[in-house]
């Protein structure tokens, strides 16, 4: 088990890598002057060549790729153009925020995604399970930003229940981290649970046609106790591994939630250095959240050799 | 020697119903939260000229001067303002017992810190190229010495471009977008989040401009009334107003147009409509192809009607305008009218044909991180096409369009779209530096201006009477006009709104929440 783990860290230095090349690679293929879009539209051309100077944009790009990575030899992510701060600093503002939506929203995915999944599977052909796919397929094809705009128009315009938009850091008040954050996690949540209902049908249905399941059926064993200890306890490996790729969803999702709800995370934060080119930020933030989501992966791995012994084996 | 005193009378005249005692809030306490809809990333009001550091900002921050309701430079933490007969020397007295937000008193020895920094790493430190440096006398007086005569220095000075806001001398060495947030405002911070909110708090110990009854554009007698003031960044326009429909916004920016009709019937709204938000205008490249031939621009100039242009632009939110100007400002002046709005298909059809053109395809170069400036594009487009120009449209984000706008003798694009806000609120000269080389997207051929042009451009900066700089400005205008270097389509309005319990409230470039109270 060690072993599997320790390969697959140093499997991951490469990825790490490609990813921080490539983005530094894209956001010098785009075109666009980061001095021109920090300033604003309404900055002069005498303050944009006085900003490009302040920012050191003039040096060639080679000397840029050496200062990235020297920096990056150093632990330094560098300073974010826009922000004035360091990148790491910056980032670590903001990437609990959005983990932290991602992992509530992945909350209401399981729940939703598998009990639909088991329930549908279980009444296979019925109209429960058809009712259960048709809200499957909705929630696969809805966009999350309107799905949350519907859900302000009748959670917050119409019922008053939940705030419409803000963020309440949990530290300050955990009831207001839970009502600013139940909606957009809600919100962020029903795409992948849509796809993780199918999975988890189609798993279970697999699973339910085995013969053990029939043995222990003929055993009399209890209905229940079938489906949970036996059924679903192997019917989850697919599942778990989709929960990885899951998670990556959920933070990529996470940006036009936290714009439409008005949640600092990691989502503005990057599109914001995005659309103001701001170098450093983008592939700090990049290289960072590559990291978090390769041990998500890495996490998913170990519990699959955990779930499925042959893994283990391999 | 020439004072400028502080004119009450500006103070009657354009802020509230004039009054004989000074403003007083007519409820204290509770909380605005105002709906901000661009991201803000630092608050630190020298090395930024976005609006959105601005809008909080500037309820922190004060300057030496700043600019009343109409854009005239008044004073702010001066109380007077001596320039030397010889126009070298600007003599400033300081107000007495203002103090910073952690309880300091305010000295010049501050306002030398602060435009030591501006001077270091202010965004718009070339105002003050031509001063020689400034010395502090005594604690009240700051004298700042020219190397020569600036007729337009206060001007300069006066600006809310990047203004040299007055901080702590302590903090003269923080970094760039580091500065502390400690200012003389009337709100202090109470707490900032970037990408998230930035809350203000009342200022107990501020010391209003009592040379002032009223507040006037960002100066005045400035009460603070209200408890906190939150700005939250809510980019989503339908967010904004999901948000003022529950309360749980106080204030919005920019409402879109389709929301208008349900919140006007909302009896508990107040829509604010802010007008001349912006000069929606589009720039021939003057350096290449057809562009650089004055019969083909004027052939469009021609075709151009600017009700559809406008109309489409902006949904319908916006007032015809001839120049660079709007029409309430002092410098206000229709100079080459008659180009404008000419929508003569015949004509320009005409002018075509002089012009040699033969089909060539015209590139207009557009954003839709803007839309109004994609729409107009839009239309402009189809009045270039429906006289025989085979106009086609290059849409690329914001940045890029002014990367390409402001390539030296460019043959990317023809025409360039774009919205001039703060430069023009802040008056002809700060406005027309656009129209000259090296202009954010006015590039002449080897970046070499039109001799007339320039020659009206110096005067406007060098004419030490007024009016003579005036009719500089309104030559120019002229000038630019009449040789088409530049299409003015019109105005924008930009639609705020308030829950009708925020009294006080009146629309401005940057919102201001001094004497500003709520009914409960």
């Amino acid at each position: 088990m060690f072993g599997v783990l320790v390969r697959r860290l140093f499997s991951a230095l490469p990825v790490l890598l490609i990813v921080s090349l490539i983005s530094f690679g894209l956001m010098r293929l785009i075109p666009g002057d980061p001095a021109a879009a920090i300033a604003g539209i309404a900055a002069t051309p005498a303050q944009i060549e006085q900003l490009r100077r302040d920012l050191g944009l003039d040096e060639p790009l080679w000397m840029q790729l050496v200062h990235y990575y020297e920096g990056l030899a150093r632990g330094d992510l560098g300073r974010s153009l826009l922000l004035g701060k360091g990148v790491f600093a910056a980032t670590m503002e903001r990437l609990p925020v959005t983990i932290a939506l991602s992992l509530y929203a992945l909350v209401f995915t399981l729940i939703i995604g598998i009990a639909s999944g088991i329930i549908a599977a279980l009444k296979q052909n019925t109209w429960i399970d058809q009712a259960a796919m048709m809200f499957a397929m909705i929630g696969i094809s809805v966009p999350n930003f309107f799905l949350g705009l519907l859900m302000i128009i009748l959670f917050a315009v119409h019922l008053g229940w939940l705030p419409s938009g803000g963020y309440v850091p949990f530290s300050e008040s955990p009831i207001g981290w839970l009502r600013s954050m139940t909606m957009p996690a809600f919100s962020l949540a029903l795409l992948q649970a849509g796809l993780l209902a199918r999975i988890t049908r189609s798993s279970m249905l697999e699973v339910l046609r085995q013969d053990y399941i029939r043995t222990a059926k003929a055993k009399g064993l209890p209905q229940r106790r079938v489906i949970l200890k036996h059924a679903l306890a192997n019917a989850l490996i697919p599942i778990v591994t989709v929960v990885g790729i899951i998670v990556s969803l959920l933070l990529s999702g996470a940006v036009v939630t936290e714009a439409l709800f008005s949640i600092p995370g990691m989502g503005q934060l990057l599109t914001q250095a995005v659309l103001n080119r701001d170098y450093p930020m983008v592939q700090g933030g990049l290289l960072l959240v590559t990291t978090f989501l390769v041990l998500v992966n890495i996490t998913v791995d170990t519990l699959y050799a955990v779930l499925d012994p042959r893994v283990r084996h391999e | 020697m020439k004072r400028l005193l502080l004119a009450s009378t500006f103070a009657a005249t354009f802020a509230l119903p004039a009054v004989a005692a000074p403003f007083t809030c007519p409820s204290r306490g509770g909380d605005i939260v105002f709906g901000q809809e661009a991201n803000v990333n630092s608050l630190d009001q020298m090395t930024s000229s976005t609006i959105s550091t601005r809008n909080i900002a500037m309820n922190m921050y004060e300057s030496l001067m700043t600019r009343d309701e109409n854009n005239r430079p008044i004073l702010e933490l001066a109380e007077s303002m001596e320039e030397a007969p010889d126009g070298l020397t600007y003599t400033f007295r300081l107000r007495q017992g203002v103090t910073f937000h952690n309880g300091k008193p305010m000295t010049s020895a501050d306002v030398a810190a602060s435009f030591n920094r501006y001077n270091r790493i202010g965004l718009q430190r070339s105002t003050l190229d031509n001063v020689a440096g400034w010395d502090t006398p005594d604690p009240r007086t700051f004298v700042i010495r020219m190397k020569q005569v600036q007729p337009t220095f206060i001007e300069a000075l006066s600006s809310f471009s990047v203004p040299i806001v007055v901080i702590p001398s302590e903090h003269e060495n923080d970094d760039r977008q580091q500065l502390r947030p400690v200012g003389t405002g009337p709100f202090r911070l109470l707490e900032f989040v970037p990408g998230s909110h930035a809350r203000l708090g009342r200022f107990d110990a501020y010391s209003p401009n009592t040379a002032f009854e009223q507040r006037t554009g960002f100066g005045g007698y400035r009460v603070a009334c209200v408890d906190t003031v939150t700005f939250r960044i809510v980019t989503e326009a339908s967010a904004r107003v999901a948000g003022l429909e529950t309360g749980a916004l106080q204030a919005v920016e920019d409402v879109p147009t389709r929301s208008l009709d349900t919140l006007r019937r909302n009896s508990a709204i107040t829509i604010l409509p802010l007008q001349n938000w912006w000069i929606q205008i589009a720039l021939p490249n003057t350096a290449h192809g057809p562009t650089a031939n004055l019969a083909f621009r004027r052939a469009v100039q021609a075709a151009l009607g600017m009700e559809d242009i406008m109309d489409a632009a902006t949904d319908g939110n916006y007032r015809l305008n001839v120049g660079f100007q709007y029409p309430n400002q002092p410098s206000f002046t229709d100079a080459g009218r008659e180009t404008y709005n000419i929508n003569d298909p015949a004509r320009a059809r005409t002018l075509l044909r002089e012009s040699g053109y033969r089909n060539e395809p015209i590139i207009i170069l557009t954003n839709r991180d803007y839309p109004p400036m994609y729409n107009a594009a839009l239309v402009m487009q189809q009045q270039m096409r429906a006289v025989g120009i085979n106009a086609n449209l290059r849409v690329v984000d914001w940045p890029t369009s002014v990367q390409m706008s402001q390539r030296v003798n460019s043959d990317e694009w023809h025409f360039f779209h774009s919205g001039w806000g703060t430069q023009p609120a802040l008056g002809a000269l700060a406005t027309m530096q656009f129209l000259v080389a090296p202009g954010a997207n006015y590039r002449p051929r080897d970046d070499k201006d039109d001799p007339d042009v320039l020659a009206a451009w110096n005067r406007m900066n060098n004419e030490r009477d007024p009016a003579a700089r005036q009719q500089a400005f309104a030559d120019m205008q002229r000038l630019v006009l009449e040789r088409a270097y530049a299409y003015p389509f019109g105005s924008l309005t930009k639609v705020q709104a308030v829950r009708s319990n925020v009294q006080g409230y009146v629309p401005f470039r940057i919102p201001r929440f001094s004497n500003v109270w709520i009914t409960r």
